[in-house]
This record gives structure tokens, sequence and C-alpha cells, in this order.
């Protein structure tokens, strides 16, 4: 072996060496020693502790894992699993149209369009949004005195075929319209919120580009109506399906006269 | 001049222009978040200017020019055509069809995903697949440089590849690993999900493929700073590099060093076990070994130059440094914000204390300070190094350079103080509005301003480089009193170099130690997910028909 292949060979062994060691230094201090450290003193045993800092069991090895009494007190029976969202992907909108026929055309007409000021339009309404309403009315969760009884005996499916039936309806010449004018402070609401009361913006979920919580509805061209009462009925608690209390905690903070203009706001805007 | 001089300039140019464009909304994004009323202000313009600014800053400013500048090295140090030029155009345009894509797409509001891959939050497909084409051009590159070293050996055999070569294929390398991580999440997971073909996604194996290519994307665009710092600033401060070994071995471990440690991004995500957060922790600690022997080594250098130039005493030296070439004072404002950022990043990277700094302005102003400060600082340097080269023609007013260089440096330290010490106090980032109103954050408001001008002053900065850099095209031929035939920017080492360790001249080895302790680093952490799947998250999609 030449004197340069020699210099070469003892290169390469001190570089995996010291590698090697300090990958090892590492390992050693981040799975042993103090993982053993931690579990000693927080009354960890030496295995579960090792294996915790490995990841291959849950929790710390520096405390034990709290156990919590508090009992779940779920608002809605809906969660957003793969199971759930493959539903509604499958959903048929010719069994939702004949099942509309029987139950909600008196209200919500055939092409979702209601008249009545109080009852929503459906039409273009998210599906994942019509979808978590309707099982809430089923399961109690939002409670109506119409609605509760017109879904009973409704399956998961028949939920997702209506939700598919309304949600993909095109939505009348209320999208077209621009936002009737309800001065700036509203408007700024909408857009920029109000960071000194806590108030995100109304866009922050409720708009195209938002990627809010999955059952946001669309606001746009809904009844003016329907919108403040909703509002008055979140911010009184009347209405609680609302997970983590998102909508209750932000109409409480706003005033009435702002749940009115907002509600008028939402009409005309596309 | 190199024989793809407009190769180069057309990278080299991108980069720039893409640069001041991100330094207007930069300091637009300053002035949202200050006090004073700031024009089209509220948080869906603010975040797609952030997406947009953090975008062109960091994947395709950067991307631009470590290409341009490696192509000129391969050129220049290897003194050799650069082989496959055809293939390094076509790189070019499909970088610059997917900038125009990435850009477009954050620009107008539809992948306002704040420039970071973390999933369920989605931004349309138009905008990961713009920001793939870049990478895919910066493969193309990566094979390129690689072969210009193969090539030039094969002709060379025994002699040490030039360290400015040696460098550039260190960050080919490097690149190469790290992109594994992001292209793996990004094809397999956020494209499918942004076209609709997936409704969930697992969040936490996303994370823990993107912190795979997080800290080591910064090492990309560091590269070429620390190449120009052993390769050329002891040339340009008057004197020697003091060891072209440590340049070496410098690059080698950060190729190693900067990859089996992304975890330290997540240390406070649930989906990693103590025992790993520690393991990258320490290895990242190692990562310091690179930067303490640059910066002893540089520091040498020039103080050989110093002395050469007649310098005394223990300091004396530092009055007597060629401080009026820009790459020579570029290193030095480079030095002093490398000192602050990296004992910011030392604070990062520290299990314990990064939750005091987690997601506070502090981490923005750390990376700032080192990207932002260092790094983009050595560019401009290079990028008048090497202008005369590339024109032919010579700088048309170094006073004028060595303002922007000034500017630079005193905008950047101006603007990220402020956040450090804001960081400390709470102050978060990501966030468009604050209540100044409020007792509590209301002293925020006038260091928030003091950032919002350290902004403005990076702006001028910005905008005085474009002009600085246009002038080299209006400016006349050399001249007898400037010549710019036989150019040559690089370093010459204290000792001659002839021959240097097989482990030293190639990537064989390292390749080899970069596996092992990627295997131990990332192999159970990314395994966790396929033995004990997690549940999946909805995808969120943040863009019009999404």
């Amino acid at each position: 072996m030449s004197e340069a292949q020699q210099s070469d060979d003892i290169w390469h062994k001190r570089v995996w060496a010291a590698v090697v060691a300090a990958a090892v230094l590492g390992a050693f201090l981040g799975f042993g020693l103090i993982p053993l450290a931690q579990g000693g003193s927080a009354g960890i045993d030496p295995f579960s502790a090792i294996c915790r800092a490995l990841g291959i069991l849950p929790g710390t090895p520096a405390r034990l894992t709290p156990v919590s009494t508090a009992t779940p007190q779920p608002v809605t029976q809906v969660a957003w699993t793969a199971k759930t969202l493959d539903e509604i992907d499958h959903g048929d909108r010719a069994r939702g149209a004949k099942i509309a026929e029987e139950r909600c055309v008196a209200c919500h007409a055939p092409d979702g369009s209601s008249a009545a000021p109080n009852v929503p339009r459906m039409a273009g309404q998210s599906v994942f949004a019509i979808y978590k309403q309707l099982h809430d009315f089923r399961s109690g969760a939002r409670v109506n005195e119409t609605m509760s009884a017109m879904v009973q005996g409704l399956t998961d499916q028949a939920i997702a075929d209506l939700a598919n039936y309304y949600g993909h309806l095109r939505r009348g010449t209320s999208d077209l319209q621009n936002p009737p004018f309800v001065g700036s402070e509203v408007e700024n609401l909408v857009v920029n919120g109000d960071v000194a009361r806590g108030l995100p913006p109304c866009i922050a979920c409720h708009g195209s580009r938002a990627g809010g919580p999955v059952e946001v509805p669309t606001l746009t061209g809904q009844h003016a109506d329907y919108i403040e009462a909703q509002l008055q009925a979140f911010a009184k608690g009347e209405r609680h399906n609302d997970i983590y209390q998102r909508m209750r905690s932000v109409a409480s903070r706003l005033k009435p006269e702002e749940m009115h203009l907002l509600a008028i706001y939402y009409t005309g805007q596309r | 001049m190199p024989r793809h001089n407009r190769l180069i300039l057309a990278h080299l140019w991108v980069a720039f222009l893409v640069l001041a464009g991100a330094a207007c909304l930069g300091a637009w994004q300053m002035w949202v978040r200050s006090p004073l009323h700031a024009p089209y202000s509220n948080p869906e313009t603010y975040f797609a200017s952030v997406t947009t600014h953090g975008t062109s800053m960091a994947y395709v400013m950067t991307t631009f020019f470590v290409m341009g500048f490696g192509y000129y090295v391969a050129e220049t140090a290897l003194s050799r055509a650069l082989p496959g030029a055809n293939l390094a155009w076509g790189a070019f345009a499909l970088g610059c069809i997917g900038a125009v894509m990435a850009l477009v797409t954050a620009l107008t509001g539809n992948a306002s995903v704040l420039y970071t891959f973390y999933p369920p939050l989605i931004g349309s497909p138009f905008y990961y697949i713009g920001v793939v084409l870049v990478v895919v051009a910066s493969w193309i590159w990566c094979v390129l440089m690689i072969v210009a070293m193969a090539q030039w050996k094969r002709a060379h055999p025994g002699e040490a590849v030039p360290l400015a070569h040696f460098g550039t294929v260190a960050n080919a390398v490097m690149w190469l690993w790290t992109t594994v991580g992001v292209a793996t999440e990004v094809l397999l997971q956020v494209i499918p999900a942004a076209f609709g073909w997936t409704d969930m996604v697992d969040a936490g194996l996303a994370r823990t493929l993107f912190s795979w290519t997080l800290h080591a994307i910064v090492y990309f665009w560091l590269f070429p700073a620390y190449i120009a710092f052993y390769a050329m600033a002891p040339a340009a401060a008057g004197g020697r590099l003091y060891s072209d070994t440590m340049g070496r071995l410098s690059f080698a471990l950060l190729v190693i060093y900067s990859v089996p440690v992304g975890i330290h991004h997540l240390f406070m995500d649930p989906e990693q076990s103590t025992g790993f957060k520690y393991l990258q922790s320490f290895l990242t600690g190692l990562v310091t070994i690179p930067t303490l022997l640059t910066i002893f080594t540089i520091s040498a250098s020039f103080e050989i130059a110093g002395r050469l130039r007649g310098g005394t005493g223990r300091l004396g030296w530092l009055r007597t440094v060629r401080w009026e070439h820009p790459m020579a004072l570029a290193t030095g404002l480079a030095f002093i914000m490398l000192w602050f950022g990296g004992g910011g990043g030392l604070i990062n990277m520290s299990y314990g204390m990064n939750a005091m700094v987690h997601n506070t302005a502090w981490v923005t102003a750390h990376f700032h300070l080192i990207f932002g400060g260092t790094v983009v600082i050595t560019y401009f340097a290079i990028a008048y190094e090497i202008f005369p080269h590339l024109t032919g023609r010579p700088a048309p007013s170094i006073v004028w350079q060595r303002r922007q260089l000034w500017l630079w440096f005193i905008g950047m330290m101006v603007t990220t103080l402020p956040w450090h010490w804001l960081g400390l106090s709470g102050q978060w980032r990501r966030v468009a509005h604050f209540d100044y109103a409020d007792p509590a954050i209301a002293w925020w408001g006038p260091w928030v301003t003091v950032s919002f001008l350290g902004g403005l002053v990076l702006l001028a900065g910005a905008l005085l480089m474009v002009g600085n850099l246009a002038a080299f095209h209006f400016a006349g031929s050399g001249t007898a009193a400037s010549p710019i035939t036989g150019f040559d920017p690089y370093a010459r080492a204290l000792t001659s170099v002839r021959r240097v360790p097989a482990v030293l001249n190639g990537f064989a080895t390292w390749n080899w130690v970069l596996l092992f302790l990627m295997l131990i680093a990332y192999g159970w952490p990314v395994a966790q997910f396929f033995v004990t799947p997690s549940p999946a998250a909805v995808v969120h999609r943040l863009f019009e028909g999404g």
C-alpha cells in the first residue's frame, strides 16, 4: 500500500470513528441516560422510560401521563373522519331529490330557494354544512320544532344524499348581486375582524379561500332574517351545536345592530 | 469571461429582480404589523404577501443564485467548459416557468400557506407544481455540478479538486439528500390533497418529512456564502486562505450534519418522541463545528491579509485589511450578523429553551439575520465580485457598492434586533394585526415601527443593488486602469495544495456516513407512521374552488 493510500485509509477510518462515536454518544444520552434519570425521578420504570424516549410507548419519560377524569360533552355526533367524508362523497343526488320531494320542498322549494325569510336557502349550500346540520337535528344537538321532526328516521346515507342534492343546485340571481352597503365598520368586521374584542374576520372561515372548519356554511345569498336569527341564537346559547363554541364566542361579542347589518351584508355578497 | 456568461447572468438577474420585488412586499408587511396605517391592509392580503415574499426569497431567489454561481464556479475554478450547457438552459426555463406558476398563485391569494408545507392547510396545486419545477431545475444543476467534478478529476488524476468547486459539489450532494424529504411529502401527500384526490392527510408524517428538508435547505442557501468566505474573501481582503483543508472539512461536515437534524423544528410537536428530539438536538450541536472552523479560518485569513498589508500588534491587523473591497466588507458584516443570528440559533436548537421562543418573532428574527443577513449580503458581494468578469466591464462605482452593503447591513440589524426582543416578550409571528390599544402590548408599537423603518432601509438596499448591477451593463468596457483580462477571484491557500486525502476530495464516504446518520435519526421517526398509523386530518384547501 502506497503512502497516499495509507493516508487515505487513516482518514477514512477516522471519519467513521468520529461520526459513529458522536452518534452513539447522542443516542446513549437521548435514549439511555436522560430517560433513565427522568423516569427514575418521575416514578416510571426503566424499561418504560426508554420505550417512551424511543417513541415506542406514548408519553414522555419525564412525567407520568396525567389521567383525565373530565367527561366529554360533545356538541355534535358528527366526526369528520375518512368514513364520514367518504359517505358524503358517495351521496346519491337522485335519491336525495326523491327524499327532498317527500320531506323538504314544501318549505325549502325544489330548487332550494325558499321564499320565507326565516327558512334558509339550501341551493348551493356546502354539502358538509347540510350534512352536519341534518345530522345534528336528528341527534338533538340542534333543535328546531319543524326540522327536528322532519329528519327523524333519516339514515346517514339519506342525509348524505340530501346534502348532495341541495348542495349541488345552482344558486339563484342573489349570487350575482353586489353586497349592499352596510357601512365601513361592518365591512371591516368581515375583512379584518376586531382584535380588541377578540373577533376574527368573518372571511377567516366564511370565504372561498379561508380553509376554515369543514362544516362552515356558505353565507352568501342567504336570507338576512335567517342569518340574524342564528347569530342571536348563538349569542344567547340557544343554539349550541358549534364545535369549540366558535360561533357562540363570536356572536356573543357582536352588538345587535352589527348582527343585523352583517346579515344584510351577506344577502348580496357573492 | 466564462464561456456561458449569458447563462450565469440570466440566473443572477432573475435572482436579484425577484429579491427586489420580495423586498417591497417585506417592507409593506412590516408596515401592516406596525401601529401605522398601511394601505391595502387586511389579513387575507397580508398572508398572500407573506407567502409570496417567502416563496420568492427562500425558493426562487436562492435557487437561481445558487445555480448561477455554481455554473460560474464550474467554469472558472475548474477552468473548463460547463458540461451540458443546453440542459442548464433547459433547467433555467423550467425554473422560470415554475417560479411564475408558484408566485402568481401565491400573489393571487390561492396558496396562503405561508410558504411552508404543513398540511392539513393546502394551497392550489399550481403553487406546489411550480415549486416542484424549481426544485427539478435545481436537481439538473446538481447533476451537472457532479458531472463537472467527475470530468475534471478524470483529467487531473490525483489532484485536489479546486476548493470552490468542491464546496459547490458538497452543496449539490447535500441538496439531493435534502430534497428527498419534501419531494416525498409534496408528491405523495400534498399534491394529491391539493387536487382533491385525497380528503385526509397524515399531518404528523408530512411535518416529519418537511423537517427532513427544513434545516438543510438553509445550508443550501448558505453554501455559496461559505464558498465565498473560503475561496474569495481572503483574496479580496488582500491575503491568503489560512487552510484549504479546513474548508474541505467544513463543507463535508455541513453535508453530514445539516440533514439528520431537522426534528429540532418539531420540538413542540407531539408526533416525535423525546429521545429522537434529543438526538437530533445533539447532532444539531455538531453543526457548530464547521461554523466555528469557518469563523476561525476566515478570521485567520483576514489576519494574514492585515499583516501582509502592514498591520501589527494584537489587533492592529484589523485596520489594514482591505475593507474597501466589497467582498471583504461584506464578509466582515456577514460575520457580525452570523454572531447574533448564530447565537439565536443555538437557543432555537436547545430543546428546553426552544419552548420560550417557539412561534414568536424571535424565530423570524433568527432566520432573517442568518439568511437575509449573512447569506444574502454575501450573495451581493459575490455578484459585485464576478459581474466584471461576466459583463467584461469594470465596476462603475465601488463606493455605491459599499453603500449598498452598509444599507443592507444596517437595515437588517434595525429590522431584526427589535424582533428578537419582542419575540422574547412573546410577540407572535405569522400574525397580521396587533391591538396596540391593549396596555399589555402597547409598548410593542414603537419597536415594530423601528423594524418597519429597518424594512424601508432594506428596500432601499435591494433597489440600489439592482441599480448597481444594471450599471455594469451601461458602463464602458475595461480600461488600462482597471483591466478585466486575467481576472481570478479565487484565493490561494497559505500552503500550496497538491494532494488531499481522498475523503476530502470526493463524497463517496460522506454519502455512506450520511446514510448511516439518516437511518439512525429518521429511520424510526418516519417508520412509526406506517407501523402505527396516526389518525389522519381533514384536508383544508385554501383556494378558490378548493
